[in-house]
């Protein structure tokens, strides 16, 4: 579906609930901003955050929307600098009165409106994140490096008898958490480091560092590349036949990703993360049949940074309940602990961060098969930022 | 013994593969004077010209025709509509193909949207030389692309429309004065470099990832090039692949993406700097 008939029938839609609504005389709407990239290289990930927003305002104003009163999504675009996406978040709230911001962008954006909010707004982050910081009244619902590697990293040693590690990464502050946090389960699966580097966003030729993975040996490399990068380097993996030499484990690695490396070079290539299109619990599933029977099939494919804007919102409605309010402070007091059910589960929120099933995916052609499920993850969220 | 040959084979890639995508823009820099800031965006029309010629289910081979004529058709609309009034004015120029380049990647949006986009490699695998493990499309695509240079080299020496095009760029006016139809002449040229701009995004598509944004990489790689190679002339577009291509596959060797990102900086700020006509001046 192209820009405009999204547009037309997403306006169309909440126009038709909104006069349907008998709530909707009973007080103004609760409006959510949304932070999502619209442009840029991370642009890709707009229209699946567009659709799932959506589709999870028309899901709650259906059901009689938040604290009884309808809801309304207003959009910000932070596919730019996070300087840039600082202004939007200003104007959605000083000009457009949000009750709270839901971000969908890059780690280095969240810490600038972070900065900028210093608590005074509810600000739900949904992305994978790096862990370890906390801001006031902002809540971190994706996947920390701990969840993601603190059971996949034993299970994979184990099935396939890793020992020699090589971490490749863009050069920021998300690949470097994640590496940190990967060193330690690493170590005490009995395994050791053969390499790790980081690249600017700007290379476009990994030839020596395949060179570099062959010489060392490695039979498994984490993969923190981003977007196009991870897209370039694992097409030149494979063609280097390194597929035989060693298994490839991604902590973003999603759909669209996947579709830009192809069939032909995704071999024992793993991904792990809290939602997969493929993933087949009765959640995913409900979720994944009401998306592409109201998008149709050729809507942008479901990943875990889209899904995320649609737990967003079902978090807030958990969160604002049960406050009773949209006050920050309320919320703050009211939010540890609250539990929210979303495509991959239920949910629970833990001092800023949630504890989530996590799974463990595998490519099979140009799709991913579950191949595990680790229950309840916790964050393990340690902040070091005071 | 076997990582030597890896070595030197990926500088082979590196030079070639840079001196493909240069080809285009060095024509028309070179040739007209026009610094074509669309550049990148011609060479992933190319990019997708392959992946709808696959996704089809038609023979990849039939995708580079197809490449050449899309992105030539695109230059040439490009040259009557807009660039043929700017020519000698080389800022109004830059402005205008910025312009356009904004404009084909808003095209490629909507025809293709946002998602990555993955061509299939016509051969597959990899093939032993020497001992040393090679992809086998990386060794066919440096042949065809080293033929292809000398053809071109050839005709361009050889040829009477070689001939008229180096009278027109070395004395327009003169060249006009005796019968050489000089606009016609430029529009060829214009149209010859966004051609071969599509074809090297067609020949590199199976190895790249392919997105609306991935021209903007080439357009600034092929800068370099220029800057080191020396404004026009298809032994610049060779010198300067080698030194850029070079450069970079060795540094990044020894120091790192980073450092080899960085040495290449380095390098064509040095020549913008110490040597501004690059090695193979044209004048």
């Amino acid at each position: 579906m192209d820009r405009r008939n999204f547009l037309k029938t997403t306006i169309g839609a909440l126009a038709a609930s909104q006069i349907a609504s008998p709530t909707w005389a009973q007080g103004k709407p609760l409006k959510l901003g949304f932070l999502i990239p619209k442009s840029g290289p991370a642009g890709i990930f707009g229209p699946s955050s567009e659709t799932t927003t959506a589709m999870a305002i028309e899901e709650i104003n259906a059901s009689g929307g938040i604290l009884g009163r309808q809801v309304e999504a207003l959009f910000g675009d932070a596919g730019g600098a996070p300087s840039d996406t600082v202004q939007a978040a200003q104007r959605l709230w000083r000009r457009d009165g949000v009750d709270a911001l839901i971000g969908q962008h890059d780690s280095a954006s969240r810490e600038a409106v972070a900065a900028m909010l210093r608590g005074q707004l509810t600000y739900v982050y949904t992305p994978v994140n790096e862990g370890g910081y906390c801001h006031t009244n902002t809540y971190s619902l994706g996947e920390t490096p701990d969840q993601q590697l603190a059971p996949v990293i034993p299970y994979l040693a184990k099935e396939h008898g890793l020992k020699k590690w090589y971490l490749i990464g863009n050069d920021y502050v998300w690949p470097r958490g994640t590496n940190a946090a990967a060193k330690t389960y690493i170590a005490e699966t009995g395994g050791e480091i053969v390499g790790e580097e980081y690249h600017p966003f700007t290379v476009d030729n990994f030839d020596t560092s395949l060179t570099r993975i062959r010489e060392s040996g490695a039979d498994a490399v984490l993969i923190t590349l981003v977007g196009g990068a991870s897209v370039t380097f694992n097409r030149a993996f494979a063609s280097f036949g390194l597929d035989k030499q060693a298994i490839r484990l991604g902590t973003l690695i999603e759909e669209n990703t996947l579709a830009g490396i192809g069939e032909a070079n995704s071999n024992r290539m793993y991904s792990t993360a809290g939602y997969f299109d493929a993933l087949d619990t009765p959640a995913a599933l409900a979720f994944r049949k009401t998306y592409y029977d109201r998008f149709g099939a050729d809507a942008p494919v479901l990943n875990t940074l889209g899904e995320g804007c649609y737990e967003g919102a079902m978090a807030l409605r958990a969160m604002f309940e049960a406050a009773g309010s949209t006050e920050t402070d309320a919320v703050a007091a009211a939010a540890n602990g609250v539990s929210y059910t979303g495509p991959r589960g239920t949910t629970t929120l833990s001092e800023g961060f949630a504890a989530s099933d996590i799974y463990l995916a595998t490519a099979k052609g140009a799709v991913f098969e579950i191949v595990q499920r680790f229950e309840k993850v916790a964050p393990g969220n340690a902040c070091t930022n005071g | 013994m076997q990582e030597a040959i890896v070595f030197s084979l990926n500088v082979s890639y590196g030079i070639i593969s840079l001196a493909l995508l240069v080809l285009g823009l060095a024509i028309i820099f070179g040739l007209l004077g026009v610094l074509n800031m669309a550049h990148g965006e011609l060479v992933a029309i190319g990019a997708y010209t392959a992946w709808a010629v696959q996704s089809a289910g038609l023979p990849l081979l039939l995708a580079l025709p197809v490449a050449a004529v899309a992105a030539g058709a695109i230059g040439w609309l490009m040259e009557i509509t807009i660039i043929r009034h700017l020519y000698r004015r080389p800022f109004d120029t830059l402005l205008a193909t910025w312009g356009i380049s904004i404009l084909l990647r808003e095209a490629i949006k909507l025809c293709f949207g946002l998602e990555y986009k993955s061509v299939i490699e016509p051969v597959g695998g990899s093939i032993t030389i020497l001992g040393a493990d090679y992809p086998t499309y990386r060794i066919w695509l440096m042949v065809a692309v080293v033929l292809g240079f000398v053809g071109l080299f050839l005709w361009y020496r050889r040829s009477h429309a070689g001939t008229r095009v180096r009278a027109m760029v070395a004395n327009p006016m003169l060249a006009s004065a005796v019968g050489i139809e000089t606009a016609k002449l430029a529009r060829r040229a214009f149209v010859l470099g966004a051609a071969s701009a599509g074809l090297a995004g067609c020949l590199m598509a199976p190895l790249i990832r392919i997105d609306p944004y991935m021209g903007v990489d080439y357009l600034l790689s092929s800068f370099f090039v220029l800057v080191v190679g020396g404004l026009g002339s298809l032994q610049g577009v060779f010198i300067g692949s080698g030194v850029i291509g070079g450069a970079e596959t060795a540094a990044s060797t020894i120091l790192g993406g980073t450092g080899g990102y960085v040495t290449v900086l380095v390098i064509s700020i040095l020549f913008l700097w110490l040597k501004p006509g690059g090695l193979y001046a044209r004048r």
